[in-house]
């Protein structure tokens, strides 16, 4: 494995359990899938198979995996949903990953992406010379995926632009592709779906077209449903992220989790854990994703400018770096949560306490 | 099988499959007899259930007949195997009995269900049994579970073993931890002994087959001796009786609060009729298309294609769990949710009641059903002398709640007073049968009017109040603490306390009171608190004509107006339409001021004065404070006067003054009339503007005199006339005349460029 390279796709990453995955496979496997839907489930929600122990990819939330899973059984396009961070990408990611052990068909959308990406291109210079040909296309992540009979991914979808989304419409229920420059069409082989990814809440989305919608099954992403689980992401989050960035830095204690987890999830919600009070919001969406940044920052900055631990003060800073995106709102909120919350909540709180209120 | 037994069929209640196998066992075994769990006093009712005027669902329901009431249930719908056990006996002329303890040894066996009333159907609805399957079956618990492995069988046998092996799974998995064992262990034994009857009858072993609980399948098993005389005699005894009532797929859902019911009764349905045409897929088909069928006549698009899609999905999901690829209602539902609602369960949450419970209601023929609380319904009106009022023509009752001194006894002194709790209590549950009529002496607290008419629907509406309750106070009680949950405001949850002190339930109130003193920490409107106000301060006025202790509501009444009359001043800021309701908050307000010398009148009167004098509020509540203040005489002539001259003066623009006027005259006219001077600076006011704002001006003022009625036209005139010099007569008739064509044309014409939208 290079280890050079900062992020390795989920592929080789988890390479050995993909590979443990598929010798113990049972179950039959659909045309174009390198294991069963069964195993893809193991494989993201984690389990055991002969001796190898999978890690959970996906915490929580088992039967959205299973109706993800599903839905590219029937062939059918899937389209993940959820506010920021709720590990849309991410559950992308493996899913093509554990069903193709290739996860690198990626169209990652913006403003700027245009239909010929969603397509085909041309090299220009060849296709002067040559006039077209097959050798002078340039094929997109979907062409490939519709040749190969395997998934392509479109990573935010909701960026491009309505006319780009409109190409996707005929693509995904025709599933063919015609190239009219070379009077032939590409039909896509068993195996082909997509899987997009699109964001409820933020600024500069396109509202996707019923048309559109009505060719993916939708599943929403929900932020997680517990503490409990919450913690847990973070935490196997923290440590697999870490791990690969140098960061000199010992990983945050339990509390520390728990503390962050709960501050994130009680602003988020509009009300105290244990639903005795209710706590005005802020702004910013405060994701899980945010929550395993903010702890890996609190670790770069204990590990560069401190002894190695992570301290009230570097979690006071990251928190309030977090918390306070641009607006005063947030600040007043985030200093009446201090006052009305943490403050009342006894010894295991006060040192955080003290410290946040000593930067506002 | 051991010879000695009889055919004992396991199954679990409201089972589609189990009701489908049993017939086909009982086909194949062909018995002379069919003994069904239920207690065996309910006999008698069977001859009902192949009456073909009965569609089901109905329930046979047991209740004691005294007090403390407690009641039995026993649901059946067209799926219950019990139900189609007897259907078959009776088609094919064969003996059918039911064979459980009867129903007032159940009655007076100690309670213990979770949930207390109604959750004993003698079967297996022990919550912590259930949490210990639920963990073991895996997937989201064992009501899936069921699903997928018991009632997509196709197989008789494998069904009656199956069920056979559940139930002994379960006795062994609360072997140690059940409390009801010993219950259940006298019903067995009971059981028993009633099988050994039907032997002793000349009924062979072979001749008969049992129906039961998967449950009990062991226990008849069992060789243990069955009950002896002497234990049936020392088992404990309440009197009570049982009715045949009509159900609905609604109650069986366990959202009505019923344990053994079924979540989703409309689907099971669907399971029965997909079995009845041998097409297991049918269930999910239907399914999903009923769901689309309604999400279109609610106005949502749901194309066919979407239908096809969830299908596929159901059945991917369906293979990814079990290994007959036949979707059970958790992959549907997941299914609908993803194709059909976007991916938000929200947006078809109502096909989805509307598809899994249904509405259907069973029906009985007329005089079958006596409920417990029809009893106590007809109880009432002869103890409160109403039951000449139950007749098809509608009767009027006036009632005077007042003590009558006239009389001996202490409930015959207050029996209008009781009738009126009575007639209440009836209004509070939605029985039709007695309307309360507006009384039109004012303030007559003490009286009351009725009209009472006793139709069908009345009939059929107090059976439906049966389960909120026993008896129509139980009911009326549990439904006003129904409606306090679900109170959106404050006003709504006032309103239920308003009731409970109409229906005589202290208890209630209290309850409702709390509910109401937690709201009122949160944000509320004016109008809100208004009408909280008014609702407390009826009662408290009305209280102790009815005999209750108001007292508890006086803090509550404090906090509430103290509240209205801070935030009055900042609401008052509002457009026209919505100064309609403030204009009625504060009518209430007042009187609720004027009628509680306990309410801070001091606050009260600061926030009159202040929007009364502020300039930036809506004039028209500016206006209308001044008529209020002016009338309390908390403002003179004086006072009047120059506020007039200040509102109506120059440069205030037309619209704003003219409101003012508006709201000034909307009370107290007489006092405005009588006031010379008023109509003096009126006067001076209307002559001061140009003719643009005149006619702005105008349109507002014929708005604000419009409901004036002629002879308040009249005394008008008289003070005009006076003003002006003129003949009082000619003044009255030019203000009350219609405008004649010719003018009405001028007028039209003259208005026709202008912008009446400012």
């Amino acid at each position: 494995m290079n280890q050079e390279i900062l992020r390795l796709p989920a592929e080789q990453l988890f390479q050995k359990e993909i590979d443990a995955l598929i010798a113990a496979e049972k179950d039959p496997v659909p045309t174009g899938w390198k294991m069963s839907p069964r195993s893809v489930r193991t494989y993201i929600c984690g389990g055991k198979v002969g001796r190898t122990s999978i890690t959970p990819k996906y915490i929580g939330h088992e039967r959205l995996v299973e109706i993800a899973i599903a839905t590219l059984v029937t062939d059918r396009a899937l389209l993940l949903i959820g506010e920021p961070g709720t590990a849309k990408s991410w559950l992308s990611e493996h899913l093509c990953a554990a069903i193709n052990g290739d996860s690198t068909k990626v169209i990652q959308g913006t403003a700027g992406t245009t239909e010929e990406q969603l397509r085909y291109s041309w090299n220009y210079a060849m296709l002067l010379a040559q006039g077209p040909s097959e050798a002078a296309m340039l094929k997109s992540p979907v062409f490939t995926a519709m040749e190969t009979g395997s998934i392509a991914r479109l990573e935010e979808i909701s960026r491009c632009a309505s006319e780009v989304q409109d190409a996707l419409i005929s693509i995904l229920s025709e599933k063919r592709i015609s190239v009219p420059e070379l009077n032939t069409e590409i039909a896509a082989k068993k195996g082909f779906s997509v899987i997009a990814t699109a964001n409820t809440r933020d600024k500069g989305v396109n509202e996707m077209s019923a048309a559109l919608k009505r060719r993916f099954n939708i599943v929403v992403l929900p932020a997680p449903a517990d503490l409990e689980s919450e913690m847990e992401i973070v935490r196997t989050r923290v440590a697999q992220l870490s791990a690969g960035l140098d960061l000199n830095s010992a990983l945050p204690e339990e509390e520390t989790v728990e503390k962050v987890c709960t501050i994130f999830r009680e602003l988020r919600c509009g009300e105290t854990c244990d639903r005795s009070q209710k706590v005005k919001g802020t702004s910013g969406v405060l994701s899980t994703a945010e929550a395993i940044s903010l702890l890996c920052n609190s670790m770069a900055l204990a590990g560069s400018f401190g002894n190695g631990q992570i301290s009230q003060a570097d979690l006071a800073a990251a928190l309030q770096g977090a918390i306070i995106k641009d607006e005063d709102k947030d600040a007043v909120a985030w200093k009446e949560y201090l006052e009305h919350v943490m403050k009342k909540r006894g010894s295991k709180w006060s040192g955080l306490y003290k410290a946040c209120s000593e930067l506002l | 099988m051991n010879l000695d037994h009889p055919h004992i069929f396991g199954v679990r209640h409201l089972s589609p499959a189990g009701a489908w196998h049993l017939k086909q066992f009982l086909s194949e075994k062909n018995p002379r007899l069919v003994l069904v769990e239920g207690p065996c006093d309910f006999d008698d009712t069977l001859q009902w259930f192949s009456n073909p005027e009965v569609t089901p669902p109905i329930a046979v329901l047991a209740y004691t007949k005294e007090a403390p009431v407690r009641t039995i249930l026993y649901p059946f719908a067209e799926y219950s195997p019990e139900y189609q056990a007897v259907l078959w006996a009776h088609e094919h002329g064969k003996e059918c009995r039911f064979m459980d303890l009867p129903s007032e040894v159940f009655l007076a066996l100690p309670e213990h269900a979770p949930g207390g009333k109604a959750a004993d159907n003698g079967e297996e609805e022990r919550m912590n049994v259930y949490g210990l399957l639920d963990r073991q079956a895996g997937e989201d618990g064992h009501e899936t579970f069921w699903e997928r492995t018991m009632e997509h069988t196709g197989d008789t046998q494998a069904y009656h073993s199956g069920a056979r092996i559940f139930g002994s799974e379960l006795r062994a998995l609360e072997e140690d931890s059940d409390e009801d064992r010993p219950e259940i262990l006298v019903r067995e034994a009971f059981m028993r002994r009633k099988i050994q009857e039907a032997v002793a009858e000349g009924f062979s072993p072979e001749d008969i087959v049992v129906v039961t609980g998967s449950y009990h399948v062991a226990g008849l098993l069992d060789e243990q001796a069955a009950m002896t005389d002497k234990e049936l005699a020392s088992l404990p005894r309440l009197e009570a009786s049982h009715t045949l009532m009509p159900y609905s797929y609604y109650r069986l859902s366990t959202r009505a609060g019923y344990g053994a019911g079924n979540k989703a009764p409309a689907y099971y349905a669907l399971l029965w009729e997909g079995i009845g045409k041998a097409d297991l897929s049918y269930p999910a088909r239907s399914y999903l298309s009923r769901i689309a069928g309604f999400q279109r006549e609610h106005g949502n698009p749901v194309s066919s294609a979407q239908v096809i899609e969830a299908v596929q999905l159901s059945a991917a999901l369906a293979k990814l769990r079990g290994s007959s690829g036949i979707p059970a209602l958790r992959d549907l539902r997941d299914a609908a949710v993803t194709c059909l609602g976007g991916g938000s369960f929200s947006e078809i949450t109502l096909a989805m009641a509307d598809t899994e419970i249904g509405t259907l209601i069973g029906s009985l023929p007329d005089g079958v059903s006596r409920t417990s609380i029809q009893e106590d319904f007809y109880r009432k009106l002869k103890e409160l002398k109403l039951e000449k009022y139950r007749d098809i023509t509608q009767q009027e009752l006036a009632l005077d709640l007042r003590e009558n001194r006239n009389v001996s006894t202490k409930a015959a002194a207050f029996l209008d007073l009781h009738r009126s709790f009575f007639l209440h209590r009836l209004r509070v549950l939605g029985v039709s049968f007695a309307k309360q009529e507006t009384v039109k002496q004012d303030n007559a607290t003490w009286a009351e009017h009725w009209s009472l008419r006793w139709t069908p629907e009345a009939e059929i509406e107090l059976v439906e109040a049966a389960l909120r309750g026993d008896t129509v106070a139980q009911a009326a009680s549990f439904s006003m603490k129904e409606r306090v949950e679900q109170a959106p405001n404050m006003g709504q949850a006032a309103q239920v306390i308003e009731d409970a002190f109409s229906c005589g339930m202290a208890q209630a109130a209290v309850y409702a009171t709390a509910a109401l003193q937690a709201m009122a920490v949160d944000a509320a409107s004016v109008i809100e608190l208004a009408a909280v106000s008014r609702s407390l301060s009826v009662i408290l006025q009305y209280g102790d004509i009815r005999q209750l202790d108001s007292e508890p509501l006086k803090p509550i009444l404090q906090q509430v107006f103290f509240r209205a009359c801070l935030i009055l001043p900042g609401e008052c800021v509002c457009d026209d339409e919505a100064a309609k309701a403030m204009a009625e908050a504060i009518e209430q307000l007042n009187s609720a001021a004027l009628a509680h010398d306990f309410l801070d009148a001091e606050a009260w009167n600061g926030a009159l004065r202040e929007v009364a004098e502020r300039d930036d509020l809506n004039t028209k509540l500016s206006g209308y404070a001044m008529a209020i203040r002016l009338e309390r005489g908390l403002a003179d002539g004086e006072a009047l006067r120059l506020e007039v001259q200040r509102r109506l003066s120059r440069g205030v623009p037309a619209q704003l003054g003219a409101g003012w006027f508006e709201g000034l005259a909307m009370k107290n006219r007489y006092a405005l009339i009588a006031r010379l001077s008023l109509w003096e600076s009126l006067d001076e006011y209307l002559n001061g503007l140009d003719d643009e704002e005149f006619k702005r001006a105008l349109i507002f003022l014929r708005r604000a005199f419009a409901d004036f009625t002629s002879m308040e036209k009249d005394a008008i005139a008289e003070n005009l006339g006076e003003i002006w010099g003129l003949n009082r007569q000619d003044v009255s008739e030019a203000l009350n005349a219609q405008l004649n064509q010719v003018e009405e044309k001028e007028l039209a014409e003259s208005l026709g460029d202008f912008d009446f939208d400012f």
